[in-house]
Parts: C-alpha cells; sequence; structure tokens
C-alpha cells in the first residue's frame, strides 16, 4: 500500500480521536452518564488542540497543502484517502473543533438518553472534520452523508417545537441535495477520463471543457446550496434549527452549514473555475435576495430560535456574496465570515439554550427583562447579538466589510441592497434584545438562576474567539490568502 | 474426477436428500434439526469456498463451471447459512413440516446454484423451475392457512406465467441464433443484436428472470407473498433468490455483447419504473414486510440500471449490489424475525420502544436501513455508486439523476421505520427482547460487514470485478 505522510498524520488524528471518542462512548453503560460527558469532553477537546496546532503551524509563507496525506483506497476505482490542510479549510477545522467542543459542555445538563446523543453527536462532527480536510470527492461525498444522517434521530428525539416534522425536513431537503451532488461528481469523474476524485489533478486546468464545467457546477452548487442555506432551497434551515436541541442547533448553524459553503468552494469552485465565472451572477442574485428576504423574515418572528435561524440564512447569503465576486478579496470575506458566522451563531444558540432550559420558553413577548433576573447570561446573547450585527470589534465585522467591499466594486446593486439588509438584521437583532432581556421584567422567571461560572465556559471561549478576531483579524485573513490568492491567479482570464 | 468441479452441487443435494431421508424415517425434533441444518449450511460455505477456483464444463458443456458461477454459488450457500440461523423457533410452521421445510431450502438452493451455472437453455429452464417449485411449496407452507396458501397460490400463478412467457422468449432465441447453448448464442447474438426478433426473445426470456428479482411488471406477487410467506421463507426469497435471479440475468445480458440502443431503452424504462413504482408504494405500507418488498422491486430497478450499462464496470457493479442485497437484506429480516412475536407479521409500528427493548437490535436495523436507502459508509452506498458510476461511463445521466431522486424518497419511509424503533413508544408496555450471545454475534458481525464493506470496499470489489471478466470470457 502507498502511503505518503508529511510528518505524524494530523488530521488523521483528528478523525480518530472523533472515531475512538464514539466507540469508547458505545461500550461505556448507559447508567454512567457523568464519565459519558466527562468522556466527550476529553475527546472532543483532544479534537480542539489538534485542530489549534494544525492553525499555527500551517506554514503561511509557503503556503499549499500540508499536512498531506495520501493513501490508496480502491485502486480500480482510483480512490485515495487523501487529505490535506490548506488556507481554506484550516478555519474550518478550528471552527469545527471549537463548536463541537462547547457544543459537549453546553449539553452537559441534559439528562435523556446521553450515551446515544453524545454516540451520534460523535458521528455527526466525524463527518465534518472529514468533509473539511479530504481532497477527494469520493470521501467528500461520503463524509458529506455521515455528517447528514445522525441528524434525523439527533432532532427527532432530543428536539423541541415541532421535531419530527423539522427532522424529516431537514433530513429530505439535504438529502436532495445530495441527489444533485452524487451524479455530479460522478461525472465529473468520468468526463475526466483520469480515473482519480482527486481534487488536485482534476483542477489542472483543461482537465475539463467550458460546458462541463458549467453542467457541472451548476449541479453542485445547488447540491452544496441547499445545505449551505442558499435562497429559495433554505427553507429546511430555519425549522430544524428551531426543532434541534442546543448543541445540535450549534454544529447545525455554527459548522454543517459551512460544509454546504465550503463544498461550494472546495468543489465546485475549484475543480470547476469556468463554471464559476458562468454562474457567478446567479449566485449574486441568490445570495443577495437571501441577505435580504432572511433578513426581512427574521424581522417578524417571535421566536428567539426562528430568529437566529433566518438571520442564520441572512448571513449565509454574505457567504455566498463573497463567493460570488470571482475575486481573492471576495473569497477572503467569504472564508472569513463562515468561519466567525460559526463562532457567533454557537455562542447564540448556546445562550438561548440556557434561557429555554430554565424558563421553557422561546417566545419573545413571553421572556422580557431577562437581564435583570440572568445578567451574565443575558450578556452572553447580547454579545452575539452585536456581533450579528455586524459590530466593529468583533469578528463579523471583517468578514462582513470584505465581502462587501469585494461585491461594491463588482455588483454595485447586489451590494447596496446587502448593505441595506445588513441595516435591517441590526434592526431586528437590536429589537430581540431590546424585549427580551430589558424592559419590565417578567415576575414569573424571577426565581430562575444566573450561568454559573463553570456553566459559562463554552461561552466564554466563544466570545473570546469573536473579540480576539474582531480585533485582531489578521490572524484569520493572512491564513485565508495563502489558499485565495494562488487560487485567483492561476486561473484563466 | 471431473465430477469434483461440482462438489458445492453435490454436497447441497446430497444434505437435502438428508432431510429427505430423515422425513421418511424419523419424527421431527426442531432442536435437533437445527442444528444439523446450521452444521450442513455452514459446511456448505466451506466447501464452496474451497472449490472457488475450479473452472470446467459438465454435461456436453451444458453445464459451465467458472469465478462467476463460484462466486455466485458462495453468496447462495453464505445466505442459506444466514437464513438457518434465523430458522431457530418456527412457531408458525407446523411440527410435522420441519423436514420439509429443510429439504425444500436446501433444494431450492440446489436449484439456484444450477441455475447460476446453466449454459444450455434447458438446464436454465429446469433449474429455475426446480428452485421455483421449491419456493411455491415453502410460501404455503405456513400454519396460518389462509394467507400462506394465498401468498402461495399467487406466487405460483405469476410464476408460471412468467415461466411461460420465457419459454416463449426461449424458443424465439433459438429460432433466431440456432443454438441451444448460451455461450454459443453469445458468439452470433452481437452481429444480429439490433434484429426485432432478437430483442423481443431476449426481453421475453429476462420477463421471466425479472419475475425472480421482481421488476416491474412482473413484480405483483412481491408484497403478497412476502406477506404471506414466513419470515424465514420471506427472508430466503429477498435474498438468495435475488442473488440467483441477478446472476442469470447477467448471464443472459451478457449475451449482447454492446447492446442496442432498443435493449437499453427498454432495460432502462423497466428500471425507472420498478425503482419509482417501489418506492412509492412503500411509502403506503404498514406491514414491514409489504414495505420490504417493494423497496426490494425499487432495488432490482438500480441493478437493472448497472446490468444495462452493458460494460465491465457495470456488471462487476450488479455482482457487488448483488452481495449488498444479501447482507443488508438479511440483516434486516434478522430483526423482523426476532421482534416477531411467535412469527407473526411485524407492523411498523411494532418497533416502537426497540431502542430499549433491545439496543443491538435497533442500531442494526437502522443501519441496515440506511445502507438499503444508500447512505455512506455502508454496503447498500457502495453498491449504488459503482452502478451509478458504471452508468455514467455510458453517459445515462438522466438514469443516475432519476434513480438518485428515488434514494430521496425512498429514505422517507426508512426514516419513517427508524422513527418508530428510536422514537415512538409502545402502547403497552412490552418485555425486554433478549438475544442469545451467538446470535448477538451475528448480528454484530452483519453491522460491522455492512459499515465494514462500504469503508473499505476495496477487496470485495476486487473479486466483483474477476467475476464480471469471467463471465464476459465466453
Amino acid at each position: 500500500m502507498h502511503m505518503e505522510y508529511a510528518n505524524f498524520p494530523y488530521l488523521s488524528a483528528i478523525l480518530m480521536s472523533c472515531v475512538v471518542g464514539l466507540l469508547v462512548i458505545v461500550f461505556i453503560p448507559e447508567e454512567r452518564k457523568t464519565l459519558i460527558r466527562r468522556v466527550s469532553a476529553a475527546f472532543s477537546g483532544l479534537t480542539l488542540v489538534l485542530a489549534v496546532y494544525l492553525f499555527f503551524a500551517y506554514d503561511k509563507s509557503l503556503g499549499g497543502l500540508q499536512f498531506v496525506e495520501k493513501v490508496v483506497w480502491i485502486p480500480s476505482l482510483g480512490v485515495q484517502y487523501f487529505n490535506a490542510a490548506d488556507g481554506f479549510n484550516l478555519p474550518n477545522l478550528l471552527l469545527t473543533g471549537i463548536v463541537f467542543f462547547t457544543g459537549v459542555l453546553t449539553m452537559w445538563e441534559m439528562e435523556t438518553r446521553v450515551k446515544e446523543f453524545y454516540a451520534l453527536y460523535f458521528l455527526l462532527v466525524t463527518g465534518v472534520f472529514g468533509l473539511f480536510m479530504s481532497m477527494d470527492l469520493f470521501f467528500i461525498f461520503v463524509w458529506y452523508d455521515v455528517s447528514l444522517f445522525p441528524m434525523y434521530l439527533l432532532i427527532a428525539v432530543w428536539g423541541t417545537t415541532r421535531k419530527e416534522y423539522g427532522a424529516m425536513k431537514l433530513t429530505l431537503y439535504l438529502l436532495a441535495g445530495s441527489a444533485l451532488i452524487l451524479p455530479a461528481i460522478i461525472y465529473l469523474y468520468t468526463m475526466s477520463g483520469l480515473h482519480t476524485f482527486d481534487i488536485v489533478s482534476l483542477m489542472r486546468a483543461g482537465t475539463f471543457t467550458a460546458e462541463e464545467q458549467e453542467f457541472a457546477f451548476i449541479l453542485l452548487f445547488l447540491g452544496f446550496g441547499i445545505l449551505a442555506g442558499v435562497w429559495p432551497f433554505h427553507t429546511w434551515s430555519p425549522v430544524g434549527h428551531v426543532a434541534a436541541p442546543h448543541a445540535v442547533s450549534m454544529v447545525h448553524a455554527g459548522v454543517l452549514m459551512k460544509i454546504g459553503a465550503f463544498g461550494v468552494l472546495r468543489v465546485a469552485i475549484m475543480v470547476c473555475p469556468q463554471g464559476w465565472q458562468y454562474w457567478a451572477q446567479l449566485m449574486a442574485l441568490l445570495a443577495s435576495v437571501g441577505i435580504v428576504y432572511g433578513a426581512l423574515v427574521g424581522l417578524r418572528q417571535t421566536d428567539l430560535k426562528y430568529v437566529i435561524g433566518y438571520s442564520s440564512v441572512s448571513h449565509m447569503g454574505v457567504v455566498g456574496l463573497g463567493l460570488s465576486t470571482v475575486t481573492a478579496e471576495g473569497l477572503n470575506g467569504a472564508v472569513f465570515q463562515m468561519f466567525a458566522h460559526g463562532v457567533m451563531t454557537a455562542l447564540l444558540f448556546s445562550s438561548v439554550g440556557y434561557i429555554y432550559d430554565r424558563a421553557h420558553t422561546k417566545s419573545i413577548p413571553e421572556l422580557g427583562g431577562l437581564s435583570r433576573i440572568m445578567p451574565v447570561a443575558s450578556a452572553y446573547f447580547i454579545v452575539a447579538a452585536l456581533a450579528s450585527m455586524g459590530l466593529p470589534g468583533l469578528a463579523n465585522f471583517w468578514g462582513e466589510l470584505a465581502v462587501f467591499i469585494a461585491a461594491f466594486r463588482v455588483y454595485p446593486v447586489g451590494g447596496v441592497a446587502a448593505v441595506l439588509a445588513l441595516v435591517v438584521t441590526a434592526l431586528f437583532m437590536l429589537r430581540v434584545v431590546q424585549r427580551t432581556f430589558y424592559g419590565p421584567r417578567n415576575e414569573r422567571y424571577a426565581e430562575l438562576s444566573d450561568i454559573s461560572f463553570r456553566q459559562g465556559i463554552p461561552r466564554m471561549i466563544l466570545v473570546a474567539v469573536l473579540v480576539l478576531l474582531g480585533l485582531y483579524p489578521a490572524l484569520l485573513f493572512d491564513m485565508i490568502q495563502t489558499a485565495s490568492i494562488p487560487f485567483m491567479s492561476g486561473l484563466p482570464r | 474426477m471431473k465430477w469434483i468441479i461440482a462438489i458445492p452441487e453435490l454436497y447441497t443435494f446430497s444434505a437435502a436428500l438428508w432431510f429427505l431421508m430423515l422425513s421418511l424415517v424419523v419424527r421431527p425434533d426442531p432442536r435437533r434439526e437445527h442444528i444439523t441444518s446450521l452444521l450442513l449450511s455452514a459446511l456448505g460455505v466451506v466447501v464452496c469456498l474451497v472449490s472457488v477456483g475450479s473452472t470446467g464444463y459438465l454435461f456436453v458443456k451444458a453445464y459451465r463451471v467458472d469465478f462467476f458461477s463460484q462466486i455466485f454459488k458462495i453468496m447462495l450457500a453464505f445466505g442459506l447459512f444466514l437464513i438457518t440461523c434465523l430458522c431457530g423457533e418456527m412457531k408458525d410452521l407446523r411440527e410435522r413440516n420441519r423436514h420439509d421445510f429443510y429439504f425444500l431450502l436446501f433444494a431450492c438452493t440446489l436449484a439456484m446454484m444450477l441455475l447460476v451455472s446453466a449454459d444450455h437453455i434447458l438446464a436454465v429452464y429446469l433449474s429455475l423451475e426446480l428452485s421455483s417449485y421449491s419456493l411455491y411449496i415453502l410460501v404455503a407452507l405456513r400454519r396460518d392457512q389462509d394467507f400462506g396458501l394465498e401468498a402461495g397460490i399467487k406466487y405460483f400463478l405469476v410464476g408460471t406465467f412468467a415461466s411461460a412467457i420465457m419459454l416463449f422468449g426461449l424458443a424465439v432465441l433459438y429460432a433466431t441464433t440456432r443454438t441451444t447453448y448460451l455461450s454459443e448464442a453469445a458468439r452470433v447474438l452481437p452481429a444480429m443484436i439490433n434484429q426485432p426478433a432478437v430483442i423481443l426473445g431476449l426481453l421475453l426470456t429476462l420477463g421471466g428472470f425479472f419475475f425472480k428479482l421482481a421488476i416491474f411488471p412482473f413484480h405483483f406477487w412481491a408484497p403478497d407473498t412476502y406477506q404471506g410467506a414466513m419470515n424465514q421463507v420471506a427472508a430466503y426469497i429477498a435474498t438468495a433468490s435475488k442473488v440467483a435471479a441477478i446472476a442469470v440475468i447477467l448471464r443472459v445480458v451478457a449475451l449482447a455483447g454492446q447492446g442496442s440502443a432498443y435493449l437499453v431503452h427498454a432495460l432502462g424504462v423497466l428500471s425507472i419504473v420498478s425503482m419509482t413504482l417501489g418506492n412509492l408504494a412503500a411509502i403506503a405500507q404498514k406491514d414491514l414486510k409489504r414495505l420490504l418488498a417493494f423497496s426490494t422491486v425499487a432495488h432490482s430497478g438500480y441493478v437493472l440500471i448497472g446490468i444495462l450499462a452493458m460494460n465491465p464496470a457495470g456488471y462487476a457493479s450488479a455482482i457487488f449490489y448483488a452481495l449488498a442485497l444479501l447482507v443488508m437484506k438479511l440483516t434486516m429480516f434478522l430483526v423482523v424475525v426476532k421482534v416477531a412475536f411467535e412469527g407473526r407479521n411485524v407492523q411498523i409500528k411494532e418497533l416502537a420502544g426497540l431502542h430499549r427493548r433491545c439496543p443491538l437490535l435497533a442500531l442494526a436495523l437502522m443501519v441496515s436501513l440506511f445502507s438499503l436507502a444508500g447512505i455512506p459508509p455502508t454496503i447498500g452506498f457502495t453498491g449504488k455508486f459503482l452502478v451509478f458510476v458504471a452508468a455514467m461511463e455510458k453517459g445515462y445521466f438522466t438514469l443516475v439523476l432519476i434513480a438518485m431522486i428515488n434514494v430521496v424518497i425512498s429514505l422517507y419511509y426508512y426514516l419513517l421505520v427508524i422513527k418508530a424503533a428510536y422514537l415512538l413508544e409502545p402502547e403497552k408496555e412490552l418485555p425486554m427482547l433478549y438475544l442469545s450471545p451467538s446470535m448477538k454475534f451475528l448480528t454484530g458481525v452483519l453491522v460491522a460487514v455492512i459499515v465494514g464493506a462500504g469503508l473499505y470496499p476495496r477487496y470485495l470489489l476486487y473479486i466483483s470485478e474477476t467475476a464480471a471478466r469471467a463471465l464476459l470470457q465466453g
């Protein structure tokens, strides 16, 4: 068997700590709930440590693919187990590590069917990590589905509002996405004649004609776009977010939707760049509509989680707009926004989770004046809401700024619409904050306890990341540029 | 010594005879019979494995032993072994029929082994009939008189109808090719493949096998027969019988060489209708076995895509798919047999609370359902993937897209079953389900095989490709 290891296989180590964690959990007796939680925290913490290490160990001056692992998997099909890290996937791996770990901590107090929950949760994250690090189309598809199918049970068993409907809708929508992705991947495989699923080989100029790229691109864009919440295929996402348990909402809005955007970037854009250029205007249109639509619909919601769900549609529209500019700046902004939105949404869902577990409602009119009852818990939500408005000093500001600068140059109209929509987002987020946390306090909830220091740890981590990147965005931008600039300069004009 | 290449068949024949003798001599003893059948079928797997490399001809070349046929014989023996594992308790079988049951099971397996090696149209016909007749009786053996008999008669009527059509097709083929040997026909057919009579003959012949595979329009027996037959017999029909049908369809389709547009179109339409109809009809089912029957119809549609690609990759994918069907359907029926109360049928809503009553069975159910739906990393996904790659090489993009849409539809009803097992709570508290250690082991192995072969299909794929090459060597 042919193997190629640069050094210790860090990327596989991340996957293995998920898989080993999963197996360990499976073999712990159901009753030992605390042990299960500790094991989950340990293994998810390990993945976070590895992801942080990779992020800083990556040699930015060198760029390109690093930490490459290549094993021939199915020779007769040309499938390789091919993992690598570059400027596009490292931020996402880090994001996954952060959300994974904080998600485990957020669910610490959950008591129903703990073992099954963590087992499925680990399976879900295994797929997410695998997809981000894989450079082989076959494996990308496998990981895509691995990250989807635990969702059904996670939502249907541990979810809340209209959970069965939400779970079924989400699963079928996302599977419909894969119904477009798989034919497109096989189409590329057979058309290339190279007998490989290796993205690096398929990326070489001249592998596909312009028509082939245009055809495959639109399938891949729509397929992955469903998962990224691209308007008008976003309707599964607010419903799914609302129905899911908190940690799953966190992973889902924080990471899973990024898988969709990342799939568009890694597979559709990188393998079919001419298709990208051809369809860019459609992408921009859908993204702009999504930004505006998500913001407007969010304005009308009374359920906290629905508000976040629709704001996600709007924010993922920003990612889409960045991708549609066909510029390095747009790509930088898009990847930055993926990261920032992931952390921000995770914080939002994590905070709502705390409130819901205590107050047993997510309805905005019923809450009110919460900041007097639980000031710390409210503060976490408010920080996230401010980030979501794009307040300077928090991470999201930079992502949106970069995207809008790029978009203004290429699509003046769409850019203006997007900025206006952002004002609406700010408006509705402020309204939510005002009605939920300020105003007269609801005596029904006066007895509720505030978040303790230990319970606050996952939220603190997320806030710290938001602030750090808000003050020092170059940390991420420098990383993304190592991938985006070489890629754009290699494109045929 | 040339008989040595037919060892698997001779062995299965003597095992069947053994049970026939027993039925004449002694009174049935369930436990003894179960253990005997387990030993005999396990040894059968070993015999088939040992003779995997043998090649040659028997009976004036009417009987052809090659790697292709040997692989399918292993699958059949393996399927028989797993079915006998499930036959520990058969409450809905009359005590006095126990010997007959095993006799027919082994006889049917023997017939299918003969079928996959048959190279003469008469041999094909005879072995097909032998397997069908054994199955007709097996279906009717259920103690619940009306149900079983109705199913048996329905199966019989559709079956004889299909046989008649196939005989007509074989006659037409003979008239056009002037030969009764399949390998001989393979030499002359490609040149005359565009003649209407040849296509008609091929399609009619295939009709007989489509009956076995439950492809539209020969699928009408499937839901009633699955529902009416004993769970174990339904499992046998859903697995071993399908595997044999795929083998013989491959033999016949491989005759056509590169194929003709007409044949591809006809098979493509049948495939699309089978998948769509099977999946849509399955949504409405409440009985788990009826649901599985319709899902089998859909799966036959998927297999047909690989077959109609008519390239080595397509044949290899169909062989792989046969294996996948065998493993995942058996896992599924293992759950059915274990959950069924006193051998009755299982309604989907009766699965409620299974995740508490027996977590392992619930897990097996979930894994096999995801595999049936074609979600990676499972053997079912790899099978579908191979099928789609083969079809795409021929440029059948639309067919692949339709199949993928069908996958999404099918996921809907598979999820409903999973939901029943993991989410719903039973109306009245049901006792825990305990599996014997050996049954636990078997379940674990099956789940591991489904996931393992999905993660790392390299060697199974290699075997399928080698078998496909053997098939194409005239």
